[in-house]
């Protein structure tokens, strides 16, 4: 098998990005439109939309200069540049992947759309300016997230070049579990679905719309530079998914040798990861609605704040010396950071049917804990028994019947809140904060090698779910709040104490069902007593 | 000696199944045996371990020691008591059209409510005694919001919410100490109590520290510890009469005996220090915040609320002052305090069925209006603030000598000022409710502090009577003289918190 000179693979890199990226893009469009049960562009759309327009004829808006003319092929020319500096196919520097480290990827990324800002405003045209006036707003928050994201990064390896992170978590698998990392891969890719324009933050498909942002910036051009500029925005998309992909989540599969094989195995690879993140972002497109426009700071400082809290707790983390991974252990922390994300998703939320869907995933994520805890040997087989019944009650049980009770009551949806979901995530990000702080000097000992820092994951979750119930003056926020409590005990018990009992855990679920059918009929009592399950006009009883 | 513990867990169950077939008729004797037979059950299993020994039945699923059967005889006194109180308490509202679903409901939450009490302490590891504490909220909620009334309603989700994240973070404890466990235990154990004991040198301190705090701050929210306690007034104000003398003498304890079996494993594991200091804290905060709501309440329930958080911040003061004498007097507050709040309870269900208010300024003269009522509401104030001839003397006396031979002069201190503050606080105003004169409270010339119009002041029914009067005797007869062998029995448990077996 030939072995391919660095300069070639470095061309390969290059090419294969480019080349892949609108295929990436028409399948993503392709798999949502068929899920929406529409039928969709073909998957290789992207092409000949460019093509087409690349053969098309140049219209240029009045006032426009030179900078708009420039404006697309500098951007698309940063985007080129790009993949030289990341490990896209090897998973060795090739010789000018140290050029430059993080930041200077990140610094590209910012002139490409620097550039693109520029010409908007260039252009003169008021739809165009409105459009890159939103996205520097709105983005304010994303370059701190990658700053701490970056962080993150520097803290674990003492640099922060992308090729040596990758190599990092190779050496040591158990880095890709840590919590801290987990929540960094968590803003991160919040930050890439922000940066793509997915949803939540923007509409991807229609062009006809004043809650564009992304598509509005290049309203003005035409021909081939806009070919260039919807090349580019495919590129940028499948670079950012190489970024999360090779750097953060799965650095595996990268080409060790020159070997053509290597490389060829490698290029197919990344097309397969793409596909991957692709796969996430059908699933959120066709599950979430987009935000109001005003809404959208939240998101990006919901991605800012776990980059945050993702630094607080890589400095917190306990050092319990279980470095060494076990499977376990990783299912663990997974299931813990799962459980936490998404009652930072009930705090933020501001829908009940919402929070029951939240509610209801992160039962299934606990239950898949047991089933996984079971699975590798850590509990008895008795526990398949606990996560089939989790399964039952928890994820399907409880929030269909809560559901049920809430839509015969005719309950208001919307869920009132004591404090801005900002402040509320902000408070969240402290509470998780302080359990790993206090946390951090206690050993609890036990049977060795027990995934430990799951555990303050799992307490912070015990404090957020109160928080919950604090800030959320209405009955079925707060009964979602109860079990959300239960859910984070749960995860704890699984984790530090997987040999406890089935029948006493059979025990405490049963109590919990009785008690949330207290909860319910006390429910229905507020509604038909004071025609409303808002709690906080109950404050009769003071003193 | 195993088939009284079948006997106890079975009894109350029947009384339940009795009033689920028949109507409210039936289930008002059948309470009442069922609560007379554990209070029966309770006396026989205390008398057979008041010397250490232990009973254990089920495979060893049930246990009770001396420590239990402490909580078992405050569960079963009051249990019997409030059967006897209710049937007179529920007779003002009989003539209500659907009084019989009611009471049927009633009886029905009552029993198990009665039932999750007793299981409490004949629980033999700590997962069980957690489900058991959480059953107690369950049942007792709904038998808080039995009125549906605005402020039912309010005071039974605040409670049902409250106590149950408290219990979740008490769930948390179990889970911790579950945890530290495995290192002597092995993985998968089952967490009874003495094996706890039996290996608490392999524990880790740093988990049986955070376990023990986990537990005190979790079902602390039921003992009903400032600042965790704000569910309690709540509740105690505005469940029916007998509901709230169980709650006050019988839920609190029942949630602080799981504290005790979390102290025992922390003493065992040689932190017995800590556990001590952590309850002194908590008890002396309670006691601070208690006796100023008390001194300021208008209404006397909430009042007789804030007196129990007082009594729970006595009881987890006399247990940290580490004294034999001391401890022996906190167990012996669990049962006169049970008595003396059982008695004020059922006093201010009396007074509520003559006067209809639960305001302390709607009752004035109580003393010649209802002349058992008010005479014996004086006689449990009294008997709260800790006077002589009452068994609450006797036991706060126990604590505070305990706490001088310990040498925590602090400590005993703040107690008798606090102590002090509460008394003329329950003093000033039950003396107002019963012996003030209606002309001095109204210069004015309207009659302010008579009865609401068309409300008759008397005595309403010899069965409430009868309830006061029970408890009256006990908590006289303790305050007298002690029974050799009851005081056996606290020596015995005060010693298992010693030095556990």
């Amino acid at each position: 098998m030939p072995i391919l000179p660095d300069w070639a693979i470095q061309v390969l890199q290059v090419v294969s990005i480019l080349a892949l990226a609108p295929l990436v893009s028409g399948i993503i469009a392709r798999a949502e439109a068929i899920i929406q049960q529409r039928r969709g562009p073909r998957v290789l759309q992207p092409y000949y939309d460019i093509f087409k327009l690349l053969r098309k004829q140049t219209v240029l808006p009045a006032p426009a200069g030179p900078v708009f003319r420039a404006a697309p092929y500098v951007s698309f020319a940063g985007y080129a540049t790009i993949p030289l500096l990341i490990p896209a196919l090897t998973n060795f520097p090739l010789p000018l992947g140290y050029e430059a480290d993080f930041f200077g990827v990140g610094m590209i990324f910012a002139l490409t759309s620097f550039s693109i800002s520029v010409a908007a405003v260039d252009s003169g045209s008021p739809y165009a300016q409105l459009g890159s006036s939103r996205l520097r707003s709105f983005g304010a928050f994303n370059e701190p997230t990658v700053i701490f994201v970056t962080f993150v990064l520097a803290l674990t390896t003492h640099t922060d070049l992308p090729y040596a992170f990758g190599a990092t978590i190779r050496s040591a698998v158990v880095q890709v579990v840590r919590p801290s990392h987990l929540l960094m891969i968590a803003a991160f890719f919040m930050l890439v679905l922000n940066e793509t324009g997915r949803i939540p933050v923007e509409n991807h498909g229609s062009t006809l719309e004043f809650g564009q942002i992304e598509e509005a910036r290049v309203a003005e051009h035409s021909g081939p530079g806009l070919a260039f500029l919807r090349w580019g925005s495919n590129v940028k998309q499948l670079l950012l998914f190489t970024i999360f992909m090779n750097v953060l989540v799965v650095p595996w599969g990268l080409a060790s040798t020159g070997r053509l094989d290597d490389v060829a195995l490698a290029i197919a690879l990344l097309f397969v990861k793409a596909l991957g993140v692709g796969v996430a972002v059908v699933v959120i497109e066709c599950s979430f609605a987009k935000l109001r426009l005003y809404k959208i700071p939240e998101f990006t400082v919901a991605s800012f704040m776990f980059s945050v809290l993702a630094v607080v707790i890589f400095l917190f983390e306990p050092s319990f010396g279980n470095e060494h991974l076990s499977v376990f252990g990783a299912f663990a922390t997974i299931g813990a950071v799962v459980v936490l994300l998404l009652e930072y998703g009930m705090l933020r939320s501001q829908d009940v049917w919402e929070q029951l869907r939240l509610y209801s995933l992160g039962s299934g994520a606990v239950a898949a804990l047991a089933i996984a805890t079971a699975a590798t040997g850590r509990g008895s087989s008795a526990l398949y028994v606990l996560g089939a019944v989790t399964i039952a009650l928890k994820a399907l049980l409880f929030p269909v019947g809560i559901s049920f009770v809430l839509r015969r009551l005719g309950s208001e949806p919307r869920v009132p809140s004591a404090l801005g979901a900002p402040s509320s995530i902000l408070v969240a990000i402290a509470l998780c904060s302080l359990a790993f702080i206090v946390l951090r000097p206690i050993h609890i000992g036990g049977v060795q090698a027990l995934p430990l820092s799951a555990l303050p994951l799992a307490i912070g979750g015990v404090l957020v779910a109160l928080e919950l119930m604090i800030v959320r003056p209405s009955a079925p926020s707060q009964l979602l709040g109860f079990l959300v409590l239960e859910n984070a005990v749960s995860v704890a018990s699984l984790v530090i104490a997987p040999g406890l009992p089935i029948i006493l855990a059979l025990l405490l679920l049963f109590d919990v069902l009785i008690g949330v059918l207290v909860f319910v009929v006390l429910v229905q009592y507020l509604a038909i007593e004071r025609t409303a399950v808002r709690t906080d006009v109950l404050n009769r009883l003071t003193g | 000696m195993s088939w009284t513990l079948y006997a106890l867990l079975a009894v109350p169950l029947v009384a339940v199944l009795i009033t689920l077939v028949d109507g409210w008729r039936l289930a008002r004797a059948s309470t009442l045996v069922a609560g007379l037979v554990s209070l029966a059950l309770a006396i026989v299993i205390g008398f057979h371990v008041r010397h250490g020994e232990v009973v254990i039945a089920a495979a060893g699923w049930l246990r009770v020691d001396s420590l239990g059967a402490v909580f078992l005889l405050a569960t079963g006194l009051l249990y019997a008591i409030a059967a006897v109180f209710s049937i007179g308490y529920l007779a003002a509202d009989e003539a209500h059209s659907d009084f019989p679903a009611f009471a049927r409901r009633y009886f029905v939450y009552l029993n198990l409510f009665g039932w999750t009490m007793l299981v409490v302490p004949v629980a033999a590891d700590f997962g069980t005694l957690w489900v058991a504490v959480e059953l107690t909220t369950i049942v007792s909620a709904l038998l808080v919001a039995i009125d549906r009334t605005d402020a039912a309603l309010e005071a039974s989700w605040k409670y049902v919410l409250i106590a149950s994240s408290g219990l979740g973070i008490a769930l948390l404890a179990i889970v911790i100490l579950y945890a530290t466990g495995t290192s002597v235990l092995g993985g998968a154990y089952l967490p009874r109590f003495e094996r706890f004991l039996t290996h608490a040198h392999g524990l880790s301190r740093d988990a049986v520290d955070l376990s023990f705090v986990l537990a005190v701050v979790g079902f602390g929210t039921k003992v009903g510890f400032v600042p965790m306690h704000t569910w309690l007034p709540d509740a105690h104000s505005e469940a029916p009469a007998p509901v709230s003398a169980l709650l006050s003498g019988s839920l609190l304890a029942a949630a602080f005996y799981a504290i005790l079996r979390f102290f025992q494993v922390a003493v065992a594991a040689g932190q017995r220090s800590f556990a001590e200091h952590v309850l002194i804290v908590f008890g002396v905060i309670s006691l601070v915040a208690a006796g100023l709501f008390v001194v300021r309440q208008a209404n006397y329930k909430r009042l007789l609320a804030y007196s129990s958080i007082e009594h729970m911040g006595i009881i987890a003061v006399g247990i940290g002052f580490g004294a034999p004498i001391a401890v022996a007097g906190a167990l012996l507050h669990v049962i006169t305090h049970a008595c003396a709040k059982g008695l004020a309870f059922f006093g201010s269900g009396s007074l509520l069925r003559g006067y209809d208010t639960k305001e302390v300024d709607g009752i004035t003269d109580a003393g010649r209006a209802m002349p058992f009522t008010g005479p014996m509401f004086l006689a449990a104030a009294l008997a709260l603030s800790g006077l002589p001839l009452s068994g609450v003397f006797r036991s706060e006396f126990q604590i505070v000598a305990g706490g001088f031979a310990s040498g925590q002069d602090v400590g005993v201190t703040l107690l008798l000022v606090l102590v002090n503050l509460a008394f003329f606080g329950i003093i000033w105003h039950a003396g107002r409710m019963v012996l003030g004169r209606p002309e001095q409270a109204s210069p004015g010339g309207a009659p302010g502090g008579a009865p609401a119009a068309g409300v008759v002041a008397r005595e309403r029914s010899a069965w409430m009577v009868a309830g006061m009067l029970g408890c009256l005797v006990v908590s006289v007869a303790l305050g007298v003289h002690l029974p050799s062998a009851f005081s056996a029995l606290l020596q015995s448990a005060g010693h298992r918190l010693a030095v556990p077996v």
